[in-house]
């Protein structure tokens, strides 16, 4: 399944990047801010979702953990914008992963027992790497502003802890 | 006014009580505070030699929230923003492995001496 998610995910942004001549090296600090701020809000919503459906405590407890750590990431976000005098500035990626992400809560909404919190952590392994990769070797190395840059670095270095975190909850479901 | 030798006794008394309690308390006191950071995901430092009657202070570093709870579940320092801490007494039957809640691969340990 996370090879499956990998490759919808790919190929999603495979299809938008040969549709638009932006490519996220491309997009500047309020718009790589916009991207990040919805990456979080999107993980935000599947660990709701996951609160709604899951009976399992420790997919509960990850997803508990994902809603305080991304909501903490955020609000600095958001501080560290109004205290630049920004807003952040919609984007294609938003976009694509806003529409990405709207496809696999109406997937994951049909799934009970087992069969969602196998997806929910395979989801949530596939989605950090996809994401930590990006920020980590395309986003990072191109900010400009030294503040946006370490919260990015900040924020990288939390979202890797999730990756290690969800890879544990997807071995110890597969055991079950 | 003259105090009567009665009334000067009690007094005496009653100040040599005051002060040996406050001498009690100032021994029963006298455990070290010992300081740990929560930063970089890690517990800093991720072992410490603690004492009965010591006091160990958490300090979140991290943006993310932390707690610093006992493997046991016995002591728990609670959710801890950035920027707050918490300040737990060690007893003699002090649990000595914890990690945090949140993020489980963070653990770290004390070593209790005599």
């Amino acid at each position: 399944m996370k090879k499956l998610f990998a490759a919808v995910f790919g190929l999603f942004f495979a299809s938008t990047l040969s549709a638009s001549a932006d490519s996220p090296a491309d997009l500047n600090d309020l718009e790589i801010a916009h991207v990040a701020y919805t990456a979080d809000n999107i993980d935000i919503r599947y660990a709701h979702l996951a609160l709604a459906i899951s009976g399992n405590a420790d997919v509960r407890a990850f997803a508990q953990t994902m809603i305080q750590d991304h909501e903490a990431v955020n609000a600095q976000a958001l501080a560290l914008l109004a205290k630049l005098g920004a807003n952040a500035q919609n984007n294609f990626l938003s976009q694509t992963l806003n529409a990405n992400a709207e496809k696999l809560i109406d997937e994951m909404s049909q799934l009970r027992g087992d069969d969602f919190d196998r997806f929910y952590a395979e989801n949530e392994l596939g989605y950090h790497e996809a994401v930590n990769d990006l920020v980590e070797n395309t986003f990072i190395p191109n900010i400009d502003n030294a503040e946006v840059k370490a919260l990015f670095e900040a924020g990288l270095e939390i979202f890797k802890v999730h990756q290690g975190h969800a890879e544990m909850m997807v071995a110890k479901l597969k055991g079950m | 006014m003259l105090l009567s030798f009665k009334h000067l006794a009690t007094l005496t008394l009653v100040l040599f009580v005051a002060f040996s309690a406050s001498v009690h308390l100032a021994t029963a006191e006298e455990g070290t505070t010992h300081t740990v950071a929560i930063k970089a995901f890690k517990f800093d430092p991720p072992s410490l030699n603690v004492k009965a009657g010591d006091k160990i202070t958490w300090i979140n570093e991290d943006l993310a929230p932390h707690t610093a709870t006992a493997k046991d579940k016995s002591w728990d320092t609670g959710r801890l923003k950035k920027g707050q801490s918490k300040t737990i007494e060690v007893t003699a039957d002090f649990s000595l492995d914890y990690f945090c809640r949140f993020h489980p691969n963070m653990k770290a340990a004390l070593q209790l001496e005599p």
